[in-house]
């Protein structure tokens, strides 16, 4: 009996497709062999499903650094692979993984998606990540959440370059803990008016 | 409405005759019969024998799928490579009663022993990076026994696991 060419051509990459799915050694090396496995499973979801797999791998690898347990850890990486489908669902199949991973990180802190999907309207054809990641920290940092949509939705209504919003939340943060802003600092101070006349 | 099949009529003796007759003839094969089916049949032993070379061919197909697969593991087994988009970055922290201080992060596996900080003069502890752009989450391990957060970024909202963590936003 005579195997086709196209046959075993099929079979070698399912095998390699097999060979794929269980292979990270990062997380095979650095977890336990259930943790390993859920982990791994949640990765290759992520991949067929066309959601970004680093973060869950990296949420792992965090939880083993950080001394926590398997059931700890199969937890956050499940919300996390939630939250990136999630973020994912508002943003689109255009987004990168990038802009899906920070989207991610927003929505954990407390972001509706809707306003996501603002952002993503309103700045089209630009990279969210810089936008999403500072609305996320002055949301983390106790800012209020309209006044922080607020903020961002100006800088990019008038497509600001990221590091506006960069410089946005270091004011933000200042503002918080009540430190002067080295930028007025070292601004020229107005010439006093000279004294009246007489 | 009532439709009626009329059915067909039966054969009578003569036309079975006549049948068997037409097929009973024999078939007039022409001049050079035999020369002809001898080289039909070399040309069918001459496809034969070319079989074997279509079957490396599809082998070799086979095989590079094969290598194709397994590059395809190498580059998910392994971390993300560097790119020439790294933009250097400097984490700081001020410890100077402590001997070692290493960062942990998204930027290197989480690793306790990749990215050790070195000291100054002043106590300060510092490291630089090429990061690419993006978000970052990491912390810092003093002494081997310590988590502290970096005090210059924000805290990371999904702090899961108990340490307080950073983030840092890469442009």
């Amino acid at each position: 009996m005579r195997l086709r060419p196209a046959f075993l051509a099929a079979c070698l990459l399912l095998v390699g497709r097999g060979i794929l799915s269980a292979q990270d050694r990062r997380i095979t090396e650095r977890l336990d062999p259930v943790t390993a496995d859920a982990v791994q499973h949640l990765v290759d979801s992520a991949r067929t499903a066309g959601l970004p797999a680093e973060p869950l791998v990296q949420k792992a690898l965090e939880g083993s650094t950080l001394g926590a347990g398997g059931d700890r850890i199969r937890a956050a990486v499940s919300v996390l692979f939630a939250q990136l489908s999630r973020a994912r669902a508002a943003l689109g199949t255009s987004a990168s993984d990038a802009e899906v991973t920070a989207a991610a990180g927003a929505l954990r802190a407390g972001v509706p998606a809707d306003t996501l999907q603002h952002l993503r309207a309103l700045r089209s054809g630009r990279s969210l990540v810089v936008p999403i990641s500072v609305l996320a920290d002055l949301v983390a940092e106790g800012t209020p959440l309209d006044r922080a949509y607020q903020s961002v939705f100006d800088l990019a209504r008038d497509g600001r370059p990221d590091d506006d919003f960069l410089a946005l939340r270091r004011r933000e943060v200042r503002q918080a803990v009540g430190a002067p802003d080295p930028a007025d600092a070292q601004a020229p101070k107005p010439a006093p008016d000279p004294p009246a006349k007489p | 409405m009532t439709s009626f099949r009329a059915d067909p009529p039966e054969p009578d003796d003569e036309t079975l005759r006549r049948v068997v007759a037409e097929l009973r003839r024999p078939v007039p094969l022409g001049p050079g019969i035999d020369q002809r089916a001898l080289a039909a049949i070399r040309a069918g032993r001459d496809q034969t024998a070319s079989r074997p070379r279509r079957w490396w061919l599809g082998a070799a197909a086979a095989m590079a799928a094969l290598a194709a697969s397994l590059l395809l593991v190498v580059r998910h087994a392994n971390p993300p490579a560097a790119t020439g988009r790294e933009r250097e970055v400097v984490l700081r922290l001020v410890a100077p009663a402590s001997s070692a201080v290493v960062v942990v992060g998204d930027f290197n596996d989480w690793s306790p022993v990749a990215t050790p900080l070195q000291p100054t003069a002043s106590g300060e502890w510092t490291v630089r990076l090429d990061l690419r752009p993006g978000r970052y989450r990491y912390t810092f391990l003093v002494d081997g026994r310590e988590w502290k957060s970096d005090p210059a970024e924000p805290p990371a909202p999904d702090n899961d696991y108990g340490p307080p963590t950073s983030v840092l936003t890469v442009t």
